[in-house]
């Protein structure tokens, strides 16, 4: 069974701004951990700033979301916005602490790499429930074709596959293409 | 030796370091690094066969994560014999129960690694199997030999299970090392058939 289609961030940025508590709620959820990354996979932020930098994104997204023109630019528009407080936050610490600037190529590559980790979070989040749970026991948990049929109750054999079928759906969300694809057992 | 970054050493200094004397790494580093280099023939293989296999990017992404797991575990048994062989240097001299118990939990480790590395190569194996009947024809042969190789070290990792001194004939690692090396020779077996 497949679920229903998650929501868009054009469609989540109108309910918000029709005041849909729901909608805000959904929002942070989708960018709690992206937001959280940028401060301390990008940045190196300590916990105690990070969450600092997180409270105050989630503050102005609320506030400024009306100036927003693209709906569907919510993603780097959130990127930008704590990217600047990160700085801002590391230009203030350095004034107490010296210590060494951000590298903008490496600051750029791990965007990028967070980027691309939130596009495969999406996208493992529109695949049916079986596919989801078995890219997640296989590349996640690293469980074995053995433990996995034993715990699923699936034919040994049939694992690999299983698993190279369920790639090939996730590799079709994240080009947009899911809708062409003929339905099948997974 | 201390574990190494298999994977950042050129191919020379990973034998020599297998060839110098001290006993760590071993059999079960080479077996592992058997696997990895079995695992890199299916990915070769489904990136061959992309074009008349649509599951050939899976499969290759698959064996992608094996292939490093097993890397991860040839410096784990590295370190985890090394430490072994210096606990049981220690304990030549006897009489300390304190020594003892250290040791049988070296040993323990030492038993450990080796059975993960079966359990993956069981799972190379049966990957390699099924590149073997789905790649295009070219690259059988490539399969045929990943699924052989992983075999082999499924064999040899199961071996050292059983010599391992902390494990007696009925310790369930045992057992599912051996099934795992049954397994691999069976989807083996399966890829070598699809050559004929």
């Amino acid at each position: 069974m497949t679920r229903p289609p998650a929501t868009s961030d054009a469609e989540l940025v109108r309910r918000c701004r029709e005041g849909d508590r729901a909608a805000w709620d959904l929002l942070v959820e989708r960018y709690s951990r992206y937001v959280y990354g940028i401060c301390v996979r990008v940045f190196r932020l300590p916990e105690s700033d990070a969450e600092d930098v997180f409270q105050e994104v989630f503050a102005r997204v609320f506030a400024r979301l009306d100036t927003l023109r693209d709906e569907a630019a919510l993603r780097p528009w959130i990127a930008q916005l704590t990217r600047r407080l990160c700085l801002d936050t590391l230009a203030g610490a350095s004034r107490e602490r010296p210590s060494p600037e951000p590298v903008p190529e490496e600051v750029e590559a791990a965007l990028e790499e967070l980027d691309d980790a939130f596009a495969v979070r999406e996208a493992l989040a529109r695949l049916p429930e079986p596919c989801r749970e078995l890219l997640d026991r296989f590349f996640a948990r690293d469980q074995s074709y053995r433990t996995i049929s034993a715990e699923l109750d699936l034919p040994a054999g049939t694992i690999a596959s299983r698993i190279a079928r369920c790639l090939r759906k996730l590799r079709l969300e994240l080009e947009g293409r899911s809708g062409s694809e003929a339905p099948s057992r997974e | 030796m201390t574990a190494e970054r298999y994977l950042e050493l050129q191919l020379d200094d990973v034998l020599r370091d297998l060839a110098a004397g001290g006993g760590a790494p071993g059999g079960g580093s080479a077996a592992a690094l058997t696997l990895a280099f079995a695992a890199s023939l299916v990915v070769m293989v489904a990136r061959s066969s992309e074009s008349a296999w649509p599951e050939a990017p899976g499969v290759a992404a698959q064996a992608l994560a094996l292939r490093d797991r097993a890397a991860v575990l040839a410096e784990a048994d590295a370190e985890a014999w090394g430490d072994a062989l210096i606990a049981l240097a220690g304990a030549e001299s006897g009489g300390d129960p304190r020594r003892d118990f250290a040791l049988e939990q070296h040993l323990s480790r030492a038993a450990e690694v080796p059975l993960e590395i079966a359990a993956l190569a069981a799972d190379t194996a049966a990957l390699a199997a099924v590149a073997a009947d789905r790649c295009d024809g070219a690259y059988r042969a490539d399969a045929v030999a990943g699924a052989a190789l992983a075999a082999g070290a499924a064999s040899a990792s199961a071996h050292l299970v059983q010599v391992n001194l902390a494990v007696r004939r009925d310790d369930p690692r045992l057992a599912r090392a051996q099934a795992a090396a049954r397994a691999a020779w069976e989807d083996a077996q399966r890829a070598l058939d699809t050559a004929r």
